[in-house]
């Protein structure tokens, strides 16, 4: 079986499994406003991941006693469907998801400006309902989006990307694969676009410091790649009603002038 | 006139302004903090959001549905963070879980808790909810497109800032499809026009 494994070529002639480069992203495909009894809501397909995320607040927090008078709080809470992987997942939170749902909402507190909201609460509910490596980076580029949709004020959008090593190769955006190769290094790692400020950088593997700051620059430009998706998200919905508009917009003036 | 939409933290302006809603200033730079339309002109620079909640502000104009009745007066939800309570004092009428209000924000404390005053219910009517950041679009310019919803529907109308318009008689069903039109095409110039054609045009159709 060994020998087997040894023989995988995770990059070949610049080219990955999957017929990707090694620093090309799986397709992002996001959108907001998907759900309409939540104040903002985000969908996001990447590659095989498929995300739902929910924003309610900012609202009162309760019990009183976690109500904090000089900022809001930030739950965030990730949770993964059962259906999302091959075997079931038990549904209970597990020790996994916790961290996550831990790391990922401190990355956003960074993003939001919390003291504007004393004594509130900000919900963000990310469903993962399919999944292929690199869910957590995933969800937090669709609870930005949602965040933004429900108007709460932010600092920054925050992007995210995987980036690691797979047969010896650094590469971007890891899918399931290539995380599962015997000398996989995963980094998630999440950003502020506008400062290049790190809100998140998890590591799992080993890297030489050569490495290391190739996996950091690829990283840094895979996240702006996928901030450019998530800004033509949030505008698409204004810029197809206007060209929607300006179309019959010149018929109803040219039928007044008829008359 | 195309406005440019942002999200948030897109450069508004490099220079120096008057800092306006919804804008941040970040080492002599102006960012916008939200999505929305900009507004840049010598003096300053502001975002006018698209989304987002009601923050209470004094003078304003709020509806308000009671919650619940205590010893001393009646919680009302007005649609921000918090509950507001309104006295029994100098009230006539006894309200009831349900029962809508309108009221003028008094004050407004450092945690947005809104203080209400000038209090006066409504009797019947219905309620039609929509983004609380759209509704200088359902007023208009000197109220210029209440006036063609109260001629296009024939109801009577209240506006609250907090996004709830009060309506009772004429054409309420009319009335909500405009104001779903409104919330939908709010970003869009000539709004006021659009909405006289769409309520002439359902009225001729009847």
């Amino acid at each position: 079986m060994s020998k087997k494994e040894e023989k995988t070529e995770y990059v070949k002639n610049g080219k990955r499994l999957d017929g990707r480069g090694t620093e090309e992203l799986r397709p992002l495909k996001i959108e907001v406003g998907v759900l309409s009894r939540a104040d903002g809501s985000c969908a996001l397909e990447w590659g095989q991941n498929k995300v739902v995320a929910a924003v309610y607040g900012p609202r009162e927090a309760l019990p009183k006693h976690i109500q904090n008078p000089y900022k809001a709080l930030v739950d965030y809470q990730y949770r993964m469907a059962t259906f999302s992987v091959p075997d079931r997942k038990n549904p209970k939170p597990g020790r996994r998801e916790m961290e996550i749902s831990k790391v990922s909402g401190e990355a956003l507190e960074k993003a939001i400006f919390l003291e504007r909201f004393p004594n509130t609460t900000i919900d963000i509910f990310v469903e993962i309902l399919d999944s292929n490596a690199g869910t957590r980076v995933a969800a937090l580029v669709a609870a930005s989006a949602a965040l933004a949709d429900a108007g709460i004020p932010m600092r920054d959008m925050v992007s995210a990307v995987g980036v690691g090593k797979a047969g010896g190769e650094i590469i971007l955006d890891l899918n399931k694969d290539e995380e599962d190769a015997p000398d996989a290094v995963d980094i998630p790692m999440a950003i502020l676009p506008r400062t290049e400020e790190i809100v998140l950088l998890q590591m799992d593997g080993l890297l030489t410091p050569e490495e290391w700051k190739k996996a950091l620059k690829l990283g840094l430009k895979g996240c702006k790649q996928v901030y450019e998706v998530q800004k033509e998200a949030l505008r698409k919905k204004y810029l197809e009603a206007e060209k929607e508009e300006s179309e019959p917009n010149t018929e109803t003036a040219t039928q007044e002038e008829g008359e | 006139m195309k406005k440019k939409i942002v999200i948030p933290g897109e450069l508004v302006s490099e220079e120096r302004k008057q800092v306006g809603s919804h804008v941040f200033m970040e080492n002599g730079k102006i960012y916008s903090d939200a999505l929305g339309l900009v507004y840049n002109d010598s003096q300053d620079a502001s975002v006018v959001a698209l989304h987002g909640k009601y923050f209470p502000q004094r003078d304003d104009l709020v509806i308000g549905i009671v919650v619940q009745e205590t010893f001393a007066g009646y919680i009302v939800d007005i649609n921000s963070f918090y509950y507001s309570f309104v006295s029994k004092e100098f009230m006539r009428d006894r309200l009831q879980r349900g029962s809508i209000i309108s009221a003028k924000i008094l004050s407004v404390n450092e945690i947005n808790e809104a203080e209400l005053g000038q209090v006066r219910v409504f009797y019947g009517g219905e309620i039609i909810n929509i983004s609380p950041v759209k509704v200088p679009r359902v007023i208009g310019k000197n109220a210029s497109m209440m006036e063609a919803l109260k001629i296009g529907t024939g109801a009577n109308i209240m506006v609250g800032r907090n996004g709830r318009i009060w309506a009772k008689g004429g054409n309420t069903q009319l009335l909500s499809e405009a104001i779903k039109k409104i919330e939908v095409e709010s970003h869009l110039s000539n709004l006021t026009n659009k909405i006289e054609n769409f309520l002439k045009e359902k009225n001729n159709n009847a």
